[in-house]
């Protein structure tokens, strides 16, 4: 997959993740994901459509996903409800759309599908012909997964 | 008399951030609206000063709800608040008749700042 692909997400993450949770992340080491790999325990799935098309997933632990929406809502959250679910979602999607605007500026003009937020242990996700990179973001409140399968529709 | 807002988004978490801000600056939510047509429904019930509006929502998207609005009262006031900043995104809600185009994350300071420009 290209960088010029990747780089706007790595971008958009770091530029919205910094305003919404007023931290300072930092970039892990990239890697090339297998077919299907095993996802984390709660995932953001966002679709892009257009002349690229693919997902972005935006994976994070329990703890992490509970501490991220907290800090959303400016309260420690009880559970993992409906109000929790729409600040992850939301999240993914900010990070997506701000990117799609790095992307249009580059000259592809895309757009995405609402958020789909995907929990459990033991997930299996392939995004089946189309080959992903994992770039992993440390926040304070734990480690991000940024998961980019994009490809130019043929 | 507390100016009135509407607020359109399908995200909980949006409306209920956004209902916040505005509450705790003095300003009266008169409705929440999930998609672009309950806002066009909602709109016409309570009439409100100004009206926070998503693009990307189920049923009706933004765009259509803003020119849908602005049809019903070229005088309506609608300020788009969305993640999608891209320049044709911006154009087209301008001509549909938005005042004014806020991109997500926002901050508070920038959502008040745009009432008071769009309220005059």
């Amino acid at each position: 997959m290209k960088a010029e692909y990747i780089n706007p997400f790595v971008q958009a993450s770091f530029s919205v993740l910094e305003m919404v949770l007023n931290c300072k992340p930092t970039k892990g080491a990239m890697a090339a994901l297998p077919q299907t790999f095993a996802s984390d325990q709660c995932n953001i799935i966002c679709g892009i459509t257009g002349p690229l098309q693919g997902q972005v997933i935006y994976g994070m632990s329990l703890s992490t996903a509970d501490a991220i929406a907290s800090t959303m809502l400016g309260t420690k959250i009880k559970s993992f409800d409906m109000l929790a679910a729409s600040a992850i979602g939301e999240l993914g999607n900010m990070i997506t759309g701000h990117s799609m605007q790095i992307l249009a500026e580059a000259g592809w003009v895309c757009d995405i599908t609402p958020p789909s937020i995907v929990r459990g242990s033991n997930v299996q996700i392939s995004t089946i012909s189309i080959p992903a990179i994992l770039v992993p973001i440390i926040l304070e409140q734990g480690k991000f997964s940024l998961t980019i399968g994009l490809q130019e529709r043929k | 008399m507390p100016k009135t807002i509407l607020i359109t988004d399908d995200a909980l978490f949006m409306r209920v951030t956004l209902k916040n801000l505005l509450v705790n600056n003095g300003y009266e939510v008169v409705g929440e609206a999930v998609n672009g047509k309950d806002a066009v429904e909602k709109y016409a019930l309570a009439r409100p000063d100004v009206v926070f509006m998503d693009i990307t929502m189920p049923i009706m998207d933004g765009i259509a709800a803003t020119r849908a609005i602005r049809e019903s009262d070229p005088g309506a006031k609608v300020i788009m608040c969305t993640a999608m900043g891209q320049k044709q995104m911006v154009m087209d809600a301008i001509q549909a008749g938005a005042k004014d185009f806020i991109v997500k994350p926002f901050s508070p300071q920038r959502v008040l700042e745009s009432i008071q420009k769009v309220i005059g």
